[in-house]
């Protein structure tokens, strides 16, 4: 019928061709609605995945590990779950290797994820390594007993020492340490491993200003005597940063330098980044400035042999005086290993 | 155009939808008469007060229906949990409201349980919020030189208190009073209970 | 009328009478198709409510219940969402602080005294094999219902004891009727004492006096003064709150005393508080402030704002690091029990106000967190994130608070 309308009346104002153009829009209008319509349909009821919100939180630019509801099932998830009670829970889930108040997840937060706070998914694709720290080629067993050593302080634990290699503790924690790394390149620097690093500044560092940032900044956590604090049932819920619950002078935490960018990276927890480097620095020196538990290496060594050693040119208060105490002689040995029964 | 008989079809099917969905299938849905476990009727007292809050047109700026979450945030403004139509069971006429330039008051009696509070509000808003916008009643209180016994007196700020005497609540006040504390719909939802939940988008992550 | 109406006419040069005419056409089909694509689209949102009110339904009867997982195996997801922060998903608890389950004379007992426990909550040293815990063990009462209890009973005795016996939610009711008023355990002595259960050598506890209250003290609580209402007529005669008004019971003394200090300068906003703190003196509000802390009241919050638990359990104990959310636990402690008088209890806290508190730290209307923490934190939540963690942590039990002393104590010592 349309068709026979444009025959009859040729000199109407609109021309065929002008009215066939109208109607084709009107299709194509159409079809774009009806087309809009499914869509939102089918987006509105999930058959699109792709679409969906969840996907697309990945915002930080790092890497992302898989979050702890993609666990897997059977032997291997459970030695990826023993593996994050000890690294969450050091003290309880290694208790005999644990000498201080300390847990991994003190500076790997996160759950062992945070970017520079030494990520444990960017770290398990590092090793085996030459580390200049003990001059040969480290495992990440070698690494991880490293940590009991120096950063759990193990020779005042029960056993008065690390996991012995091939210990169940290794196992678990590297079952962990590679789930997290799952799709991570292998052998890569990876953007957000390790602490970073905080520039030096021009006036140095001084333990005397970083007082003030500490009671400032840090003092509300981990006490004004930075014994850390703990809730009512006795809990450490933040952790001691010197004195002998704390890490020892081997710990490479005890290195200001490293310190600095854990603190300026991490901390205060919640508020990364509000540091300036010139805060950082100093309230790195000030925690830094206190005695700890001696370093596991020195043995029969003097404290000057061990800072030749091991600590030569290094950003470390140890084998120094400040405030005219000599710094590296550790804290007294505890009357009993922390966390033997009464 | 001239065929009216399809037309007059038409929009009367329309119209018979439109009721059997809007007014006749929810009226099936919404008469179940029964009281929620928690709902205790109105006594005497508080009844007297309804009737004030009534007279008084508290609804033209109260309403009495807290929303879903998702549709506003009457849950963290501590309004209560979405109503359900159980909870008005005592209610006849009920003061819904559609108007809140003051807050829902349907669970005014939960969020601010303190008698003398509400007597000091009514007294005079302002000695309280002083930004607030809500009408003082004084009328309903009566400044006295001493309290008599029995009285209950309202307590105030100096900077509001009268020169001399105390302000004594009249039986109309401690009535709304008795009231606004008998409004009260924390107790949990009837499971059965309609209410309206609202949009909830996909992924429910705002 | 005849078939053809249009007029006999030249339509070129219409006349003073031309009428417009309207020619028979059938639907054009983008029309017809949008009209039965719209028409799906509304068919579909319909159902697509109808289950959104089913989910809501379901939701709603398992806030009600408290339920936190009906697994195969339901002792054991109740175990995991409320016994494993603290004991630990293997039941060793953590060294020197949270006794373990694992062998412990407690748990060897059988499930009766393993629910007992869980209602009354210990208070006070108790001895495990070798080792002394000088903790808290909340009451459970006001979280779980009896079938959950005697579950969870029956679970933990199982898995750690040697007994195999499932324990009835009947016996539950009873045990709970016969132990509502007593109170927590006074240490393991307590227990062994009001059992008569054989549990080793167990330490005795030292009580602790809790401060009388002044008469003075007293009336401001529950009769008010000149121009303030009583504290009581508010946040309830235990100190328990309702709604968006907080529950007090509990919190350190310090942390009350600072938020009166702040209530009267002006750093947290609140009207009412403004007029009641007006005359306070220091003394009274750090009189009131260890009145509180000592009160010992079961949880009356529910999660009630319609949050997803599961997200809120995920913030209170993981946190969110893509938002910069650390976990609420890491600060306020792992059971939410509060550290020290900076981080006050959350556990048992209710949701409204939680919430609200949340919302207020986001939209700038409260400002006394040290270091702006909380202000950061709360600013990076959702509203629907609000929600959920407030109402994770109504659903948890309250922080089992000693006499005021003791609390403060904990906290100084450390």
């Amino acid at each position: 019928m349309s068709s026979e309308t444009e025959q009859d009346v040729p000199a109407k104002p609109a021309s065929p061709r002008k009215g066939r153009l109208v109607k084709s829009l009107i299709f194509a209008g159409g079809g774009t609605l009806i087309i809009a319509a499914l869509g939102a349909l089918l987006y509105e009821s999930g058959l699109i995945p792709g679409l969906q919100r969840g996907d697309q939180t990945v915002a930080s630019g790092y890497f992302q590990p898989p979050s702890n509801d993609e666990m897997p099932d059977g032997a291997f998830g459970d030695s990826v779950r023993r593996g994050q009670a000890i690294f969450m829970n050091t003290a309880t889930n290694a208790s005999q290797h644990v000498g201080n108040g300390l847990s991994c997840a003190n500076c790997h937060l996160g759950e062992g994820r945070q970017p520079y706070s030494a990520p444990m998914w960017a770290a398990w694709g590092r090793y085996p390594q030459y580390r200049a720290k003990n001059d040969q080629i480290n495992t990440m067993e070698d690494r991880v007993m490293g940590c009991f050593t120096f950063s759990m302080n193990a020779q005042h634990s029960v056993s008065g020492e690390p996991p012995p290699h091939g210990d169940d503790i290794y196992r678990d924690l590297q079952s962990y340490f590679y789930w997290l790394a799952s799709g991570a390149p292998n052998n890569t620097q990876m953007e957000g491993g390790g602490f970073g690093t905080v520039p030096k500044t021009e006036l140095g560092y001084s333990p005397e200003r970083g007082q003030e940032v500490f009671a400032a900044n840090c003092a509300v956590c981990h006490a004004g005597d930075g014994q850390g604090q703990k809730d009512i049932n006795g809990r450490y819920v933040f952790p001691p940063l010197w004195g002998p619950g704390s890490y020892n002078w081997g710990a490479g935490m005890a290195r200001i330098n490293t310190a600095a960018a854990f603190i300026q990276n991490n901390m205060p927890l919640s508020r990364p980044g509000t540091l300036t480097d010139q805060e950082a620095w100093d309230v790195a020196a000030y925690i830094n400035s206190f005695e700890r538990p001696k370093d596991a290496r020195q043995g029969d060594m003097t404290v000057e042999e061990t800072r030749r050693l091991f600590h030569d040119g290094d950003d470390i208060y140890y084998g120094q005086e400040v405030n005219g105490v000599l710094l590296g002689v550790g804290t007294p040995d505890p009357v009993r290993p922390v966390g033997a029964p009464e | 155009m001239n065929n009216y008989l399809p037309l007059s079809i038409i929009s009367l099917g329309i119209l018979a939808f439109a009721t059997l969905m809007l007014v006749i299938a929810p009226g099936i849905e919404m008469a179940r008469p029964e009281p929620p476990a928690g709902l205790q009727p109105y006594t005497v007292e508080e009844q007297r007060g309804r009737d004030a809050y009534v007279s008084m047109g508290c609804l033209y700026c109260h309403s009495q229906q807290p929303r879903a979450p998702e549709q506003a945030p009457d849950g963290e403004r501590g309004w209560g949990r979405p109503s359900v139509s159980a909870d008005y069971f005592y209610d006849s006429p009920h003061q819904l409201g559609t108007m809140r330039t003051g807050p829902d008051l349907l669970n005014v009696g939960a969020r601010l349980p303190s008698e003398s509070w509400h007597l000091t509000h009514l007294y005079q808003p302002r000695a309280i919020f002083e930004w607030s916008i809500m009408p003082a009643y004084p009328f309903l209180f009566e400044v006295k030189a001493e309290a008599e016994e029995g009285d209950v007196v309202v307590a105030l700020p100096p900077e509001f208190a009268p020169a001399e005497g105390v302000v004594v609540a009249s039986q109309e006040a401690l009535d709304l009073t008795a009231y606004l504390l008998s409004l009260d719909r924390t107790y949990p939802a009837p499971q059965d209970g309609i209410r309206d939940d609202g949009y909830r988008p996909r992924g429910d992550a705002e | 009328m005849t078939a053809d109406r249009r007029p006999e006419q030249d339509p070129r040069h219409p006349d003073e009478h031309f009428e417009p005419y309207e020619l028979d056409a059938s639907i054009p089909w983008p029309l017809l198709g949008i009209s039965i694509a719209l028409g799906v689209w509304g068919a579909a949102t319909l159902f697509d409510t109808r289950r959104h009110e089913e989910r809501a339904q379901v939701e709603r009867v398992e806030d009600t219940q408290l339920a936190t997982g009906q697994a195969v195996e339901p002792g054991h997801a109740l175990f995991e969402a409320s016994c494993a922060t603290c004991h630990q998903p293997d039941g060793l608890g953590i060294r020197g602080a949270v006794p373990p389950l694992a062998g412990s004379p407690f748990v060897r007992n059988g499930p009766e005294l393993v629910a007992n426990i869980m209602l009354r909550g210990i208070d006070g040293p108790i001895r495990v094999n070798d080792s002394l815990y000088d903790g808290h063990m909340p009451s459970f009462a006001s979280v779980f219902t009896d079938v959950e209890v005697a579950e969870l009973a029956s679970y933990v005795t199982s898995r750690w004891g040697e007994s195999n016996r499932a324990l009835e939610a009947a016996e539950v009711a009873e045990l709970r009727g016969r132990v509502a008023d007593l109170g927590s355990f006074r240490g393991g002595a307590g227990v062994a004492e009001d059992t008569g259960f054989a549990l080793d050598e167990q330490p005795t506890f030292a009580s602790g006096t809790s401060q009388p209250v002044s008469p003075e003290i007293s009336a401001l609580i529950f009769e008010g003064r000149g121009g303030q209402w009583s504290c009581a007529s508010c946040h309830g005669d235990l100190g328990q709150g309702r709604e968006n008004t907080p529950r007090l019971a509990g919190l350190p003394t310090d942390y009350i005393v600072k938020q009166l200090g702040d209530f009267a300068a002006g750093r947290r906003i609140n009207e009412s508080m403004a007029v009641v703190v007006a005359e306070l003196s220091n003394e009274e509000k750090r009189a009131l402030g260890v009145y509180y802390a000592g009160l010992r009241v079961p949880s009356n919050a529910r999660p009630d704002l319609g949050g997803d638990l599961e997200r809120g359990e995920q913030l209170a104990r993981e946190g969110d690091w893509s938002l910069t959310v650390p976990s609420c636990f890491s600060c306020h402690g792992p059971s939410g029990f509060g550290v020290a008088t900076e981080f006050p209890p959350l556990a048992a806290q209710h949701a409204p106000y939680t919430a609200s508190q949340l919302a207020a730290w986001a939209g700038g209307q409260r400002t006394n967190s040290s270091l702006d923490l909380m202000e950061h934190i709360s600013s990076a939540l959702s509203a629907a994130d609000r929600r959920a963690v407030a109402d994770y942590l109504a659903s948890l039990p309250p922080v089992p608070a000693g006499s005021g002393d003791m609390l403060a104590e904990q906290g100084e010592g450390q």
